[in-house]
């Protein structure tokens, strides 16, 4: 019996640093952020108020328009990337000269930092002389864009520019997701195809397309998740506020200005369980996909 | 009549195989010139912005005026910027935070995840299940939403404005250990309970066998821990106020929000903030896709 107890002992041991940092960074901060929600300051003493921050927030315009914007810049990138990046996946993976170079450079974006490659474009965006207006100028468009000091809904505004920016930044991870599906669609089904007379296209649409649909469920949901908690781009881009006009202003941006700006930590928590809610219910429809994806069979590819 | 005509006239079987394959090789040429082309031009918008970056960097006048026309090539080429970029900022102290901040808990990150790791595929305790359940639901907090009492507890532990705050909270997580216990339940238990006979005790298991079985693992696991720490700016934002403790990715954002009006200094920062990495990820590329395929996740 004491030899037993002595044998599992060895497995607590191993898990034992993990579970106290856990604790202490996972488990507690999780918690406290439902109870700082729940709380005022009043005095540097913490009072029990109840939903009043949940109330204050659904009512408050700011938060209100940081949450629709959060949403707007996601669903906007995820229709634009999802579509780009399998088409562009799908070329590349019938090309024969240079496909892993040209993996390569698309991929560059993504291990370079969100900070320095924001920082690059908001020169790149300049309106005067910046990369892309210099270019436009030559091909005669005028008036030139304002990009990222044109707050309003418009297809050049500053929510273009961080679009086109993120696209930038992800169209490689999301061609190298889509390669990975690609590659693992059976082969029997485009011989079958073939036998059939299907073209090109046909085999494209027809076989293809829904066969990557688990690749599709992940994109989608990870792809959502990151959007939610989109943070260092657009503060580089327009601190904390989201400038011009709030117009880059997403959830985590507010709550980042609410706690450290305002020095309200338990209204910004309240935004963080609004945040938490909605991101938890995206990974629960992803988590079975998750859990069922075979890591270790993967190794060789 | 179409039908006559046909039957009557010669069969040609060799000429039209071989027009029919000509013309097919053509199509498939032309099919990769297009797609080669597609693909050269997304290349090229990819390079661009850095090579516009480069040329602007080392450009003498760009702090002053900026061409209309933009060049990929300075009119007149100096390294004055650079100058400036380093003398203005302590550029060799945020590189040398960032390799201490990043390969700390990048190897804290290899070793707590492959130990959680071994003993969730491998172990035999009470509550194992439960145990690896609750752990598991790290996935599905971010830390976006536990960041303000993080930080909070991290100035009541007086760590704000410490190493111990940019390296502790990261060296281990939930899913560097479902990444390691997935790989090693993969391990066959003979080789375990081989070394087990021979009276090998779990550590020297963990150590000679397998962790020597898990490299590919290991390498993603360090991709992506190496990327995350590099490039993370929202932690140090809240608990880093001290100049000498910024690290490259943090230093080069609170320079750029401050000092965007020089353009060639502030694009000659950057260059220096991303080249080196970017040369290190020519060498690595290969293990840095493959890392990134494994898990599914991004840097």
């Amino acid at each position: 019996m004491l030899k037993k107890l002595r044998k599992s002992l060895i497995w607590y041991v191993f898990i034992a640093p993990t579970f106290f940092l856990y604790a202490l960074f996972v488990a507690y901060p999780t918690f406290e952020t439902f109870r700082l929600s729940f709380f005022h300051e009043v005095a540097t003493r913490q009072e029990f108020i109840g939903a009043l921050h949940y109330v204050r927030l659904l009512s408050n315009q700011v938060f209100l328009a940081a949450l629709l914007n959060t949403a707007f810049l996601g669903i906007i990138f995820l229709l634009i990337i999802i579509p780009l990046s399998l088409v562009m996946a799908s070329l590349l993976n019938n090309l024969r000269v240079w496909p892993n170079l040209f993996k390569a450079i698309y991929f560059l974006p993504q291990i370079t930092s969100t900070v320095a490659v924001a920082l690059v474009f908001s020169f790149v965006f300049q309106p005067n002389w910046g990369l892309v207006n210099g270019l436009l100028r030559q091909l005669g468009v005028n008036p030139l864009p304002l990009w990222l000091a044109e707050p309003r809904y418009v297809l050049t505004g500053s929510r273009a520019a961080v679009t086109i920016l993120a696209v930038w930044v992800a169209l490689g991870y999301y061609m190298l997701i889509f390669q990975a599906g690609l590659q693992a669609v059976p082969a029997e089904l485009y011989d079958a195809a073939v036998v059939d007379g299907a073209g090109p296209l046909q085999t494209w649409w027809l076989i293809t397309i829904p066969s990557l649909r688990p690749t599709f469920i992940f994109l989608l949901i990870t792809g959502t998740i990151d959007a939610m908690s989109r943070f260092s781009d657009l503060w580089t881009l327009g601190g904390p506020a989201g400038t011009p006009a709030r117009s880059l202003q997403t959830i985590v941006l507010f709550m980042y200005q609410t706690a450290f700006e305002s020095n309200d930590f338990n209204l910004a928590s309240a935004s963080a369980v609004i945040l938490f809610v909605v991101v938890l219910i995206l990974t629960m429809v992803n988590f079975r996909s998750f859990l069922q994806r075979e890591f270790s069979s993967q190794s060789g590819a | 009549m179409a039908s006559t005509s046909e039957s009557i006239s010669p069969p040609r079987p060799v000429g039209t195989l071989r027009s029919l394959l000509s013309s097919q090789r053509n199509f498939k040429r032309l099919q990769q010139v297009i797609i080669f082309i597609i693909m050269a031009i997304g290349a090229i918008a990819m390079i661009a912005p850095f090579e516009w970056m480069l040329a602007t960097s080392f450009s003498r006048s760009a702090n002053v005026a900026m061409p209309r026309i933009p060049r990929f090539w300075p009119a007149d080429p100096s390294t004055f910027n650079y100058k400036v970029a380093i003398t203005n900022l302590p550029l060799v102290r945020y590189y040398l935070n960032s390799l201490i901040v990043t390969t700390t808990s990048t190897l804290g990150y290899l070793f707590f995840s492959s130990l959680t790791g071994y003993a969730f595929a491998k172990g035999r305790f009470v509550g194992k299940s439960i145990l690896f359940i609750i752990l598991l639901t790290t996935l599905m907090i971010p830390f976006e939403i536990r960041m303000i009492p993080m930080y909070l507890l991290m100035r009541q532990l007086h760590l704000s404005d410490t190493y111990a705050a940019l390296i502790l909270p990261f060296i281990s997580g939930g899913f560097g250990t479902f990444l390691m216990r997935q790989y090693i339940s993969a391990i066959p238990d003979e080789l375990i309970d081989a070394a087990r006979i021979d009276g090998a005790s779990e550590l020297t298991i963990y150590t000679r066998i397998i962790l020597p079985l898990c490299g590919p693992a290991l390498a993603a696991l360090t991709v992506l821990s190496a990327l995350w720490r590099w490039n993370d700016v929202l932690w140090p934002l809240l608990v880093i106020s001290d100049r000498s403790l910024y690290t490259i990715t943090f230093g080069l954002a609170i320079a750029g929000r401050s000092q965007g009006i020089f353009t060639g200094v502030a694009l000659a920062t950057s260059a220096i903030a991303i080249l080196p990495l970017m040369i290190l990820y020519l060498f690595l590329q290969r293990y840095i896709i493959k890392g990134i395929m494994l898990t599914g996740l991004k840097g």
